[in-house]
C-alpha cells in the first residue's frame, strides 16, 4: 500500500487551512482554549483542596488512632425528661481510665497513649473574662498530637508530678487577655462553679493541634494545663446551668490518642479498638473513633468522584467548543467543495480528504489546547489572589484536558470530513 | 499496439424521474497513443458526460472502458483515484487552481497524492514551470496571474505525473483570442512531443488544431473524421 503523505506533509496541509482562515481559526481556538482552561482550573482547584484536607488529616497524625468521648443521645432512665423543678443529676459517659488501659494493652503495635480531659471554664486576667476550653493533658500529648508552640515550653513530667499551676494558651486567647503585653509569666485565673485556680502562662500555642479542634469551640480560646493539676483542682465533674436547672457531666477521659508503630498497625488495630469499646460500653455510643489513615483512604475515593464531577462540568465548555469546531468545519467543507473536487480529480482518495479535514480540526483544537495549558499555568496565581488557597497543577492535570481537547477535535472533525470525502467529484467540480 | 483508450458500447443514464436521462447511448471509440482528438457537440450532446467518463470521474452505466490496457469501468473509488492521479491529466475551462496555493504548490498537488517526497516534487514542478515559461512566477498565487498564465499552470499540473492522456475541457473558453492561440500552440507542441490529447470544445478554431474530430449528438457519435492537414496558425 502506498500511503503517500508523510506525516509532515499532512500536517502542513492541515495547518495551511488554519493559516488561510485566520479569523475563523482564532475564534474556534478560543472556544477550545476556554474549555481546556476550565478543565485545568477545576482539576487544579480540586487537587489543591484535596492536598489541603489531606494535610489536615496528616496533622491528626497518620500513625494515630483518636478516640473522643461524646455525649450520647439521651435515652432511657435517668434523663432530665419530665423534671419540673430545679433538679440536678450527674450524667456519666465517655472513656474511662480502665478503657484507656485496655486500649493501650490490647491491640498490637501500640507505642504509647496520650489522654486529655476537657472542661469549659472561665478565664480571668487583666480584668477581662473569657469562656474557654480547658484541656488537661499529660506531658507526652505534645509529641503524640503535635503541638506547635509560638513561645515558651510545653508541660513537662515534672509539672505533672508536682501538679504545678502552669498553663499554655492559644494565640487567640493571648490576644484577648493580654493584648499589649507578653503573656509569658502572667497569671490567669481559671474558675468554674465549684473551684478557682490561678495558673501561670508558660507557653503560647502557634496553632491548636488538629486533634483538639473539635473540642475547642468557636474562637479557639483554649487553655492547656497539666492533667494532674486539672483533676486535683476541678475534678472530673463539669457543672453547667441551663435555664433553671443545673446539669453536671462526669467524664474521666475526654480523649485518648493511641500512637501506633506504623500505618499498617493503625489499619489492623482500628477494628479491634472499635470492638473493645463496643463491648465494654455495652452498645452505648459515647465515644467516637477517628482513624486519619482510613479517612485519607476515603478521601482519595472521594477525590476521584469529585474530580469526575468537576471534569464533567468543565467538559461542557469543551463540548461547546467541539460543536463550534464542527460548525466551522462544516462551513469549511461547503466553502471548499470546489477545492475538494479539484483534489479528487487530481488523484486524492477519500481518505486523503478525510485526513486533510481531520488534521485541520485537530490542529485547531491542539492549538487551543496548548494555549489553554499556557493560561492554565496561571490558575494557581489567580486562585491564590481571588480565593486565597493553593492549587495543585501536575503534568496530569495539564495533559488530561489537552488530550480531551484533541479527542473533541477528532470527533467533531469526523462528520464534516466524512461529508467532504463523500462528495461526488463531478458535482464538487461544478460547485461555484 | 492496442489502443490507449477503448470505449465499447458505453452508456451513461442519469436516474432522473421514472425513465432517467440517457446522456450517452452506446458510444464506441478507440484512441491511439499520440493522437490529438477534438470532441465536439452542442450543449446537451453528452460531451461533458463523455469527458467525465474518460477522466474516470464517473463510471459508465453499461459498457466497457479500457484505459492503457486495464478495464476501469468496474473499479472502486480508490482505484479510480489512482488512475486519475497517474494516467490522466486534466485541463479545465476555469483553470481550477487552488487559490491559496502558490503556482509551484498547485503544480505539485498530483505529485503530493502520488506520494513523491517534497524535494522531488519541487524539482519537477520547477522543471515544468520553466518548460511552460512560468519560471519567474514560481512563488505567485493564482490571483496574481493572467488567464493565460493560469492555464499554463494548469497544463503543468496536468503533466506532473506523466499521464497517458491529457484531457482538456474547453481549455480556451475563458481566454481572449491571442491567449487562446498561445495555449493552443502549447497543446500542439505537447502533441508533437508525443502526448495524447483529448480536447472537448465547441469552438471550431480549437477543433481545427486536432487531427481527428469526433462529433456527438444526443449521446451518440455523429461523425468521426480524421483531418489530414493541421489548420490555423501553428
Amino acid at each position: 500500500m502506498i500511503f503517500p503523505q508523510r506525516i509532515a506533509d499532512v500536517v502542513r496541509l492541515g495547518l495551511h487551512g488554519v493559516v488561510v482562515h485566520k479569523v475563523r481559526s482564532v475564534l474556534t481556538v478560543l472556544g477550545i482554549l476556554f474549555g481546556v482552561w476550565s478543565v485545568i482550573a477545576m482539576l487544579a482547584i480540586n487537587a489543591g483542596l484535596t492536598v489541603e484536607s489531606q494535610r489536615q488529616l496528616r496533622n491528626l497524625g497518620s500513625t494515630n488512632i483518636i478516640i473522643d468521648s461524646v455525649k450520647p443521645a439521651l435515652t432511657g432512665g435517668g434523663t432530665s425528661s419530665g423534671n419540673s423543678g430545679a433538679k440536678s443529676f450527674v450524667l456519666t459517659y465517655g472513656l474511662t481510665r480502665a478503657d484507656v488501659e485496655r486500649l493501650r494493652d490490647n491491640p498490637p503495635g501500640v507505642i504509647e497513649s496520650a489522654v486529655m480531659h476537657w472542661t469549659r471554664k472561665n478565664a480571668d486576667a487583666n480584668g477581662k473574662r473569657q469562656s474557654v476550653s480547658v484541656f488537661g493533658v499529660e506531658a507526652n500529648y505534645a509529641d503524640v498530637a503535635g503541638v506547635p508552640l509560638a513561645a515558651g515550653r510545653f508541660i513537662s513530667s515534672a509539672d505533672l508530678i508536682r501538679r504545678r499551676a502552669c498553663c499554655l494558651i492559644t494565640r487567640e486567647l493571648a490576644a484577648d487577655l493580654f493584648p499589649c503585653e507578653d503573656p509569658l509569666g502572667k497569671t490567669v485565673y481559671l474558675s468554674d462553679r465549684t473551684a478557682a485556680h490561678a495558673v501561670t502562662v508558660i507557653g503560647v500555642l502557634d496553632q491548636l493541634p488538629q486533634a483538639l479542634s473539635r473540642h475547642a469551640g468557636s474562637g479557639q480560646r483554649c487553655v492547656i494545663i497539666p492533667l494532674t493539676t486539672d483533676l486535683a483542682t476541678f475534678g472530673e465533674i463539669m457543672v453547667h446551668a441551663t435555664q433553671g436547672s443545673i446539669d453536671a457531666e462526669r467524664v474521666q477521659v475526654s480523649q485518648c490518642i493511641l500512637r501506633m508503630a506504623d500505618e499498617a498497625a493503625v489499619l489492623a488495630a482500628a477494628p479491634i479498638v472499635r470492638d473493645l469499646l463496643e463491648r465494654y460500653h455495652e452498645g452505648v455510643r459515647d465515644c467516637e473513633v477517628r482513624v486519619p489513615v482510613e479517612e485519607i483512604e476515603l478521601m482519595k475515593a472521594d477525590r476521584r468522584r469529585w474530580n469526575f464531577m468537576f471534569v464533567m462540568i468543565a467538559s461542557v465548555s469543551l463540548l461547546v467548543g467541539g460543536i463550534g469546531i464542527m460548525n466551522i468545519m462544516l462551513a469549511s467543507v461547503t466553502e471548499r467543495t470546489r477545492e475538494i473536487g479539484i483534489r479528487r480529480a487530481l488523484g486524492a482518495k477519500r481518505r486523503h480528504i478525510v485526513t486533510q479535514f481531520l488534521v485541520e480540526s485537530v490542529t485547531l483544537t491542539a492549538i487551543g489546547g496548548v494555549l489553554g495549558i499556557v493560561i492554565g499555568l496561571l490558575v494557581p496565581w489567580i486562585v491564590r489572589r481571588a480565593l486565597g488557597f493553593e492549587t495543585l497543577t501536575t503534568a496530569a492535570t495539564l495533559l488530561v484536558p489537552f488530550v480531551m481537547a484533541v479527542v473533541v477535535g477528532l470527533l467533531s472533525g469526523l462528520y464534516p470530513a466524512m461529508r467532504a470525502a463523500r462528495l461526488d467529484p463531478v458535482e464538487a467540480l461544478r460547485h461555484e | 499496439m492496442p489502443p490507449l483508450v477503448q470505449l465499447h458500447d458505453v452508456w451513461r443514464v442519469y436516474p432522473v424521474g421514472d425513465e432517467g436521462v440517457c446522456a450517452l447511448a452506446g458510444v464506441a471509440m478507440d484512441i491511439h497513443e499520440g493522437e490529438h482528438v477534438a470532441i465536439m457537440g452542442h450543449s446537451g450532446s453528452g460531451k461533458s458526460t463523455l469527458l467525465n467518463l474518460l477522466g474516470c470521474l464517473d463510471r459508465p452505466t453499461a459498457g466497457r472502458y479500457c484505459l492503457g490496457g486495464s478495464d476501469v469501468s468496474g473499479m472502486g473509488d480508490a482505484q479510480l483515484s489512482d488512475i486519475r492521479n497517474r494516467r490522466i491529466g486534466f485541463v479545465f475551462q476555469s483553470f481550477n487552481l487552488i487559490p491559496w496555493l502558490t503556482l509551484l504548490e498547485n503544480i505539485e498537488v498530483p505529485m503530493f497524492y502520488r506520494g513523491l517526497p517534497r524535494r522531488q516534487r519541487r524539482r519537477r514542478s520547477l522543471e515544468l514551470a520553466d518548460m511552460l515559461g512560468l519560471g519567474d512566477r514560481a512563488a505567485h498565487r493564482p490571483t496574481e496571474l493572467s488567464g493565460g498564465q493560469k492555464q499554463r499552470v494548469a497544463i503543468a499540473r496536468a503533466l506532473a505525473n506523466d499521464p497517458l492522456i491529457l484531457l482538456a475541457d474547453e481549455p480556451t473558453g475563458n481566454l481572449d483570442t491571442a491567449t487562446s492561440g498561445e495555449i493552443l500552440a502549447v497543446f500542439d507542441e505537447l502533441n508533437r512531443r508525443g502526448h495524447t490529447l483529448i480536447v472537448v470544445t465547441h469552438e471550431s478554431e480549437v477543433a481545427a488544431h486536432a487531427r481527428r474530430v469526433v462529433r456527438l449528438r444526443d449521446g451518440r457519435i455523429e461523425s468521426d473524421q480524421v483531418t489530414t492537414s493541421r489548420g490555423g496558425p501553428a
